[in-house]
């Protein structure tokens, strides 16, 4: 269970404790934490959103603003020289030098307008006495070393003219280019798509095996973690409760918290099941959560039941395509087609998930059945007849839940407000009406009645995706489209948003249309799963048939690349 | 560009070369459609508003004329026909560059127009050197840390200074350097006597300069808080280098869309500066010939001024294609 000898650590952290300076408050961000990372080693640092894990990896590199941070005790030491210390001038040695990082999202952490070549001449030359020449030669290998095999284009490209995957193997590139002793990787494959981040992971961990070079990985997926890590330390409110070897930590986990966080994983639990979310009394503020769902009997009773032997929704060869050039008039005259052909079925109170992913084509379908997008071809039916025939009433009964619930509400109205106002499409309800309606949703969904004056941004990121669904369930849908409604939720929370929108599909017989790139919550929620690839549905059929015996090759290739932490222990 | 390497190994020659102008000729084909629906909007717009401004007989024959000369002013140059069928042959006219002579000195309408704009284009051409000069660096300074108290004091003085019209500036600036200092002529112009340039640059400037510094410094504080910038520093770079390196040429973008959309309004300014300072240019002729209803005039100037405005607003399309590497392969 201890780290390695004092003398081979290249970071230690004693007892440290940071606080935000606020207006006219302070957040203790993180409040004494102690960690080692040797030389070689591979450690992860798990926690959820704002457990302090990402303050930790910048703090290393001393990257927070100093105006508006404090830290009240506690030292951070690289290769046996205090960070907190240093002046400017030494920083800026360090970091791209003794130390590297590598940041979370490659569409943003690149330089836009600069091509690849100058970024990467930034650090080189920057930290190494060597010529231009061979600052290209250097840069050249340790791009191919990332494996791309264009090494000279990428070299000479614009981040923007590079896919997510290629510009997240040029940050990797970039942050051994000096030979740093440390690598601080902060949610490095988060936003990358599983099969790209299974590559990405290995490079990171093969470079580093290499080089000889520790990494302290910061990510929020346990499973990444039982896969990649040497040691683990689970960070929770600011504090390390747990630290081990990763098989002791995740095989037999002592502390609550880390109980609690495996529990809430959909993986490995039996489908449809209720999954255990973190104790209420372990997250604060989220009370709500307990509570019972739907108890009004006025909101209830506008679902309606449609017989269950024909399928709710039909989709017969829909097809999307967007246009790609236009001709000297300005009309299109070639297309990308984003949806081709697609074929699907669902049945009444039964979900159908769609796995694929990003740019698969997933979202422009789900947007075309809510009309955002025009079909090219094909027809989309409900109830056994075209979508578009059906009234105003009817095609109501389909809903949307988008994927950000950060974004996805205006900051500016009531929760109230954004709850009801479908309701309000074409009819002028009173104010009464739209509030009494918008506490009974709130109950439906569980959230307090009493919150309903309240603006979004009062709320959490679980809270406002109840807003959302609460939004759609206002209308009386019978067909909800779920595009990744949990994908910018953290583990816990996405347990209690799972677990809702398990129980309103019991309690209402609604049917899902459920849109995720991530299998263990696909499985977990899905009775049918199509999985899209490039546009195509390559195979569907029963979930645990899909998941489990894949017959297309592009499911196996999908399937092999999620990590599990079943199959990291079996390695 | 890169990405064309990819898509044509081998197939060089004659045919690509052909397609990719082709191709190219495309949005310039799209921009002089909007140029003519412009052009037309304009024309017939100032064509009726003009008419409802003043009777051009009653300019023509004077204040004093007998009704019987004003008919026959009338009849001499049409303004007897029906207002629409006025409207067809003037536009008839337009079509061939015509726009009827001065009332005031009766040579053609559009050579006087001419004759003004390479004196306006250097005057506006000046003041927009002198902003971005000025507006820049300073915009830069104040974005890189714009909490800091005495780069604070600087914004607020832009801030007032964004409210100060620029005639006012022009006046103050009149009374000091040429009144109490003597040191620069008030007004006039000259080619080649850089000294009668002075002031009035200096003034038109001061329309666009608050704006555009305030501009730069929001893109800059903007982009001081992007993620390739935590990147940069977690590499190491240098403070200097975090600003000019990676931060400025970001801001940039934004601050060019904005001196194509100020242009208009410098125009407009330069109409009170020219005014101010007796610069023969359009500003100077438009407000002469609004006084004394010289319509042809104002029509020619009008017509002028869109197309100038227009080419501006293209250019700054270009060179934010030249600035930007996303939409420079974008357009290919």
């Amino acid at each position: 269970m201890t780290p390695a000898s004092n003398t081979d650590a290249v970071l230690k952290i004693d007892n440290l404790a940071l606080h935000f300076l606020g207006q006219d408050s302070i957040v203790e961000a993180l409040k004494g934490i102690t960690m080692e990372i040797a030389a070689g080693e591979v450690v992860g640092v798990v926690g959820e959103s704002g457990s302090g894990k990402s303050v930790t990896a910048l703090n290393t590199l001393r990257l927070l603003p100093r105006t508006k941070t404090r830290i009240p005790h506690g030292t951070v030491s690289v290769l046996g020289r205090d960070v907190m210390t240093l002046n400017e001038a030494e920083l800026q040695k360090v970091r791209g030098g003794d130390v590297s990082m590598i940041f979370q999202e490659p569409m943003t952490a690149l330089n836009p307008v600069l091509r690849v070549r100058e970024q990467m001449f930034d650090v080189i030359l920057r930290h190494q006495t060597i010529s231009p020449a061979d600052a290209e030669k250097l840069s050249l290998k340790l791009l191919s070393d990332m494996k791309i095999q264009d090494a000279e284009r990428v070299f000479n490209a614009y981040p923007h003219e590079l896919s997510g995957g290629m510009r997240q193997r040029v940050m990797i590139a970039m942050a051994f280019s000096c030979q740093p002793k440390l690598i601080v990787a902060d949610e490095p494959t988060t936003a990358l798509d599983v099969t790209v981040q299974a590559q990405i992971l290995n490079l990171l961990r093969e470079r580093a095996r290499a080089t000889k070079t520790a990494v302290m990985l910061i990510t929020h997926d346990l499973a990444v973690v039982a896969q990649l890590c040497d040691r683990v330390y689970v960070m929770y409110k600011g504090k390390i409760v747990e630290q081990g070897l990763t098989r002791d930590v995740i095989g037999k986990p002592q502390h609550a918290y880390t109980r609690a966080l495996l529990n809430a994983l959909p993986e490995g639990k039996k489908p449809k099941s209720r999954l255990e979310t973190v104790a209420a009394s372990m997250i604060e503020g989220q009370a709500a959560v307990a509570a019972p769902v739907a108890q009004r009997t006025t909101v209830q009773a506008g679902f309606k039941l449609y017989g269950r032997a024909t399928p709710l929704f039909e989709a017969v060869g829909a097809t999307v395509r967007y246009p790609k050039k236009y001709n000297l008039l300005g009309r299109a005259i070639s297309y990308q087609t984003a949806v081709n052909q697609v074929n699907l079925s669902l049945y009444e109170g039964q979900t159908l998930a769609i796995v694929g992913e990003s740019g698969c084509g997933k979202t422009s379908f789900a947007n075309s059945i809510v009309g955002l997008v025009p079909l090219a071809s094909g027809e989309l039916r409900y109830k056994g007849k075209n979508l578009r025939d059906h009234d105003e009433l009817t095609r109501r009964e389909v809903q949307i839940v988008f994927q950000d619930p950060q974004s996805s509400l205006d900051p500016r109205w009531p929760i109230w407000r954004i709850m009801t106002e479908p309701l309000t499409v074409g009819k002028r309800p009173s104010r009464n009406e739209l509030r009494e309606t918008a506490a009974g949703l709130c109950e439906m969904v569980g959230l307090d009645p009493n919150a309903i004056d309240r603006l979004p941004h009062e709320f959490s990121g679980g809270q406002r995706q109840r807003i959302a669904i609460g939004r759609a369930l206002s209308v009386h849908p019978r067909l909800l489209l779920l595009d990744e409604p949990t994908s910018a939720l953290d583990v816990s929370v996405q347990a209690q948003i799972l677990n809702l929108l398990l129980d309103l599909q019991e309690k209402y017989q609604l049917s899902y249309l459920f849109i995720s790139h991530n299998v263990a919550v696909v499985r977990h929620i899905a009775d049918h799963v199509a999985v899209m690839y490039m546009g195509q549905v390559v195979e569907s059929g029963e979930s645990e048939q899909v998941l489990t015996r894949p017959t297309h090759e592009y499911t196996r290739t999908l399937m092999d690349a999620v990590p599990t932490l079943e199959r990291a222990f079996a390695a | 560009m890169s990405s064309v390497a990819e898509n044509a190994p081998n197939s060089a020659g004659a045919k690509t070369t052909g397609q990719d102008l082709l191709t190219g000729l495309i949005p310039l084909l799209l921009q002089l459609r909007k140029l003519a629906w412009l052009i037309f909007a304009v024309t017939t717009l100032l064509f009726f508003v003009l008419r409802q401004a003043g009777d051009p007989a009653l300019v023509l024959a004077g204040n004093d004329a007998t009704p019987e000369q004003l008919a026959a002013i009338r009849a001499q140059f049409g303004l007897d026909r029906p207002l629409i069928i006025q409207y067809f042959s003037y536009m008839w006219n337009v079509l061939q560059f015509d726009f009827g002579k001065s009332l005031a000195s009766a040579e053609p309408a559009l050579g006087k127009v001419l004759d003004m704009v390479p004196r306006t284009l250097h005057l506006a051409g000046m003041a927009i050197l002198l902003t971005a000069t000025i507006a820049i660096p300073l915009g830069s300074w104040l974005g890189f840390k714009p909490e800091n108290p005495e780069r604070r004091a600087v914004s607020g003085f832009l801030f007032v200074m964004q409210g100060v019209p620029g005639f006012v500036t022009a006046l103050v600036l009149i009374q000091v350097f040429a009144v109490n200092l003597r040191w620069l002529p008030s007004l006039g112009y000259e080619w080649f006597e850089p000294k009668t340039w002075v002031l009035p640059t200096c003034s038109l400037a001061s329309f666009l300069f608050p704006s555009l510094t305030r501009v730069v410094a929001a893109n800059v504080a903007e982009a001081m808080r992007e993620d390739y910038i935590r990147t940069a520093r977690a590499n190491g770079a240098s403070q200097s280098a975090l600003l000019w390196k990676h931060a400025v040429p970001n801001a940039l973008l934004g601050a060019a869309a904005l001196i194509g959309t100020q242009f208009a309004a410098l125009l407009g300014g330069s109409a009170i500066i020219e005014t101010i300072f007796s610069w023969p240019g359009m500003g100077w002729l438009l407000l002469e010939s609004v006084q004394t209803l010289d319509f042809p005039v104002v029509q020619a100037l009008a017509f002028m001024i869109a197309i100038m405005v227009f080419t501006v607003n293209a250019c700054t399309d270009l060179v934010f294609r030249f600035l930007d590497p996303r939409l420079r392969t974008k357009g290919a």
